[in-house]
């Protein structure tokens, strides 16, 4: 049992309550009055994975014409109004949700929440031909500046692939293919608004120096009369077995700068204590400079120019286990591919010491604080939680639940599940010798897409 | 064939009673060892953000050295008087601290994060990493061969790649700015520990530092904290170094870097202009913003928003270093990337937009929507404590006041139309830009030698 770190965040004083309008529109308002902002934050419950096969990256195409105007709203209308009322606008969109948010000077919370309406709305009254051309070369650029341009670029969506059998939700990446962004017609824009643009599939959260009387009463004049309408099929089930059953491979001859070693565990799906195992036994391992792997690849063997793991929290499919190692110099992926399989094996064995599990809290911890540290951030998670778990609360209580977990949990999710049959792994090597393209997006969250 | 809505509109509605922000004032201090104070209390902000300024800047390091200032502030926080590099690791990460340095132009950057309860614990990690850093022989071997091993994913980065040119491209092959901030294979490959150690034992010293501490102290004795921790740091006091003009040729011209089937062309076109201690800053600020700070402004309006040509081109000016004097520079410049086909119609729209605000100037609304932005934007943008210390400490770097970014908001506010368009033409004349291309020369060189912007030249991409 190794934790001694004070749960600094638990709730940290915060507290949410809930509301649900006729049409079905959950609200979640949280007060925080130390700053003049308020963070407006509306989850629709569709991403990636409620689309169709021959229509990947349609949920994200859309999300950027949600930004082509409205019945109220001209053109870039969206981003100028909150913009030029002192705002922060912007939308992404992931395998299980899309998200639109703006942070705002406190006086305009009532200017974000009249456009987040009017699109809710009306969307279809302003959607045309032209904007949709013009955003699918948008989101084309996209997709070539931040994946196809750059070397690795488009490793997540080959693990993804991998890791994910065909046909399952969680197959493709939201980015979706070339050919068919192509594909998307019109049609297809106006009948995922239908199927997908709901007071009842959405939920909105406003978060900071607000009047929560008031705000309600914003809420209900803009929302309340915008229809509710069912008919949302169901996702595709994401279940898969706990195990894969068998080290799945790809190796890669791209024109990159040095051989990399990527892979990705399959682990338990989100909202579970397995779950926040496997976050502590990431950290452990790769979260860090003081990790295992980090002191074996890159300080004591020096094999390894950056060693890290990290976790892909999903809730409608198993998790992703994300592991990145780029070699230095010369050295060969088997080598690389040898020491991670016996310090993996080796903390199957011994599970975490008491200061690793001390670090990894402390670690995870800090970056609960940092998300809930901003109006936008825990306006984000409110959401998070109503719309993947059904309670919004369990975010100010996320950060305890990770304290709560204990070595012998950590020991075991390590010993189910990070395991070579248990994982898809990308080997890439150089087709140059003198590598002279490319790199990683090291920075850009891969699994989402964002209008701006 | 329009879609009709049910749901009920009202009218756009009008903002409520603004309530007042201001950019928070610091309190300025000394310690006994020399080392400067600046202190913020944010309440409700339980990550501090902690920052120190070393008065160490690239034009300090050894001839033929190029790098050993991003090495010395990597070896920080790999080992001390007290604690292996693995023992160091360990301990920060146990009080749930992050600890990032970096080199710079003006001089080295310490950054450290912590959870207010362990802050105690932090500063003395980051006092021992200051005051007596180990700058172990095989540690420092270790950092010397990491950052040869980084430097090629660098030259493989498009926007990393186009930076690097534009520098060698721009400034004398005489100045420090020429050549890239952490060094090249050949300089890298020269550091060891003992020119490191003879470096920080001639540059880094508390009475030419500065420690910048943000975020909620309620509680927290910071005098006592600070005065067991980086108090305990030692040094000969010493005059700052003067620093040597910024100069640069922007003669306007084209330079490709090839990359042989690049999707995509790598934009960034720049020069050097003033800096904040120019009266000029708030109205470049704000021609700046207009020409290229969001995608409503000018060149996105054109590029992404009518052409689609690219996901977004910014245009933004940085600067570089500082004087007291005012004799320092800011790089303005403008960057994105556009598709392999439309290269050549994409700089020519560019130009187009460039030639438009010459011509026609800026109007009223683009003046004041970029006002209200810069200006309404600030209570977010100064939500967290990192960002706060950020700020501030920028400010020392640059020699400016302590209340100079509170000011500038007053500053932008009372600056006109006339003067932000004068700004942005003479931050972007054109006849006088650096532009460099990274992508396919065998598809992107006719086209843009037609556009006349400037002589084409090819360079590998090595």
């Amino acid at each position: 049992m190794g934790h001694t770190a004070t749960p600094e965040a638990q709730s940290g004083g915060l507290t949410a309550t809930e509301h649900r309008l006729a049409n079905g529109l959950r609200v979640v308002l949280s007060e925080d009055h130390l700053t003049p902002v308020a963070a407006v934050c509306l989850w629709y419950d569709v991403g990636s994975r409620h689309e169709v096969k021959g229509r990947t990256g349609l949920a994200h195409l859309f999300e950027h014409l949600m930004f082509q105007g409205s019945g109220s709203v001209k053109g870039t209308g969206h981003f100028e109004l909150v913009q030029g009322a002192g705002g922060s606008p912007n939308g992404t969109t992931s395998f299980e949700r899309t998200n639109y948010f703006e942070t705002m000077p406190a006086h305009q919370l009532e200017l974000a929440l009249w456009l987040e309406a009017d699109r809710m709305g009306s969307l279809l009254v302003a959607l045309d031909e032209e904007g949709l051309e013009n955003q699918r070369d948008v989101v084309k650029n996209e997709r070539r500046q931040r994946y196809d341009n750059v070397p690795y670029g488009t490793a997540f969506e080959k693990l993804t692939a991998l890791s994910y059998p065909d046909g399952h939700p969680y197959h493709h990446t939201p980015i979706g293919s070339m050919a068919d962004l192509d594909a998307a017609s019109l049609e297809d824009a106006r009948a995922f608004f239908r199927t997908y643009y709901a007071p009842n599939n959405a939920v909105l959260s406003i978060v900071g120096d607000i009047d929560p009387e008031q705000t309600l009463a914003w809420v209900e004049k803009y929302f309340g009369t915008i229809p509710a309408h069912d008919g949302k099929p169901e996702p595709r089930d994401g279940s898969l077995p706990e195990i894969i059953g068998e080290q799945l491979r790809e190796v890669v001859e791209e024109n990159v700068p040095a051989r990399a070693m990527m892979a990705a565990y399959r682990l338990p799906t989100d909202g579970t204590r397995a779950c926040d195992a496997a976050d502590l036994a990431l950290t452990v391992l790769g979260g860090g400079e003081s990790s295992r792997l980090y002191n074996r690849l890159v300080r004591r063997d020096r094999t390894a120019v950056a060693a890290g793991f990290g976790l892909l929290r999903l809730a409608g499919a198993p998790s992703l286990g994300w592991l990145d190692v780029k070699t230095s110099g010369d050295v060969e992926v088997p080598v690389i591919e040898t020491a991670v399989d016996e310090e993996l094996a080796r903390f199957a064995t011994e599970g975490p010491t008491a200061e690793e599990m001390e670090r990894a809290q402390a670690q995870l911890e800090r970056e609960w604080l940092d998300r809930l540290g901003t109006v936008a951030g825990r306006a984000d998670e409110l959401c998070r939680y109503a719309v993947l778990f059904g309670d919004p609360q369990l975010a100010f209580t996320a950060v305890q639940r990770v304290l709560d977990i204990t070595a012998e949990e950590v020991k075991a999710v390590a010993e189910a599940r990070l395991r070579p049959d248990n994982r898809a792994v990308l080997v890439y090597e150089p087709t140059a010798a003198e590598a002279d393209d490319l790199e990683a997006a090291e920075t850009t969250d891969e699994n989402e897409e964002s209008a701006q | 064939m329009t879609e009709l809505a049910s749901m009920e509109f009202h009218p756009q509605p009008q903002a409520g009673q603004a309530r007042p922000w201001a950019f928070p004032a610091p309190e300025r201090g000394k310690l006994d060892n020399g080392l400067t104070v600046l202190r913020c209390h944010r309440p409700g902000q339980q990550v501090i953000a902690v920052e120190v300024l070393l008065d160490t800047p690239l034009d300090a390091e050894p001839k033929g050295l190029d790098g050993i200032a991003t090495i010395m502030a990597r070896a920080f926080s790999e080992g001390t008087d007290k604690h292996t590099a693995e023992e160091f690791a360990a301990e920060l990460e146990r009080c749930g601290a992050t600890l990032d340095a970096y080199a710079d132009h003006p001089g080295v950057r310490v950054s450290l994060e912590v959870p207010v309860s362990r802050l105690p614990k932090a500063l003395g990690l980051l006092a021992d990493a200051l005051r007596a850093p180990a700058f172990d022989d095989a540690e420092v071997e270790r950092l010397v061969r990491n950052r040869l091993d980084e430097i090629p994913h660098e030259l493989a980065n498009p926007s990393r790649r186009a930076a690097k040119e534009l520098s060698k491209e721009l400034f004398p092959a005489t100045s420090r700015m020429s050549r890239p901030r952490q060094g090249t294979e050949d300089t890298v490959a020269g550091i060891d520990s003992a020119g490191i150690r003879a470096f920080y034992e001639r540059h880094v010293r508390p009475a030419t530092s500065t420690v910048v501490v943000v975020g909620d102290l309620t509680g927290v004795d910071l005098d006592a904290l600070l005065s067991d921790t980086l108090g305990a740091w030692t040094g000969s006091p010493a005059q700052p170094r003067p620093v040597p003009p910024v100069t640069a040729d922007d003669t306007g011209r084209v330079v490709i870097v090839d990359r042989p089937g690049a999707v995509q062309t790598q934009l960034l076109i720049g020069r050097i202009g003033p800096d904040r201690h120019d009266r000029v800053w708030p109205a470049q600020v704000l021609g700046t913003y207009c020409l290229g700070g969001t995608l409503t402004s000018r060149l996105d309006k054109v590029l992404r928003e009518e052409k689609g040509y690219t996901y977004g081109v910014r245009a933004f000016g940085q600067v570089l270093r500082s004087a007291p004097d005012g004799t320092g520079a800011a790089m303005l410049a403008i960057s994105g990337s556009v598709d392999t086909p439309n290269t050549g119609p994409a700089l020519d729209d560019l130009w187009k937009v460039l030639r438009g605000v010459a011509g026609e100037g800026l109007t009223d609304a683009e003046r004041d929507f970029a006002v209200q932005n810069l200006v309404g934007v600030a209570p977010l943008k100064y939500e967290t404590a990192a960002s706060v210390a950020n700020t501030l400490a920028d400010q020392v770097e640059q020699h400016l006041p302590d209340d100079y970014q509170a000011t500038l908001y007053q500053r932008l506010a009372a600056t006109g139309t006339v003067e932000a368009t004068a700004a942005a033409v003479s931050a972007f004349p054109v006849d006088r830009l650096v532009t460099i291309l990274v992508g396919d020369a065998a598809e992107i060189r006719e086209p843009v030698e037609a556009l006349g912007i400037g002589e084409v030249t090819v360079v590998a991409a090595e």
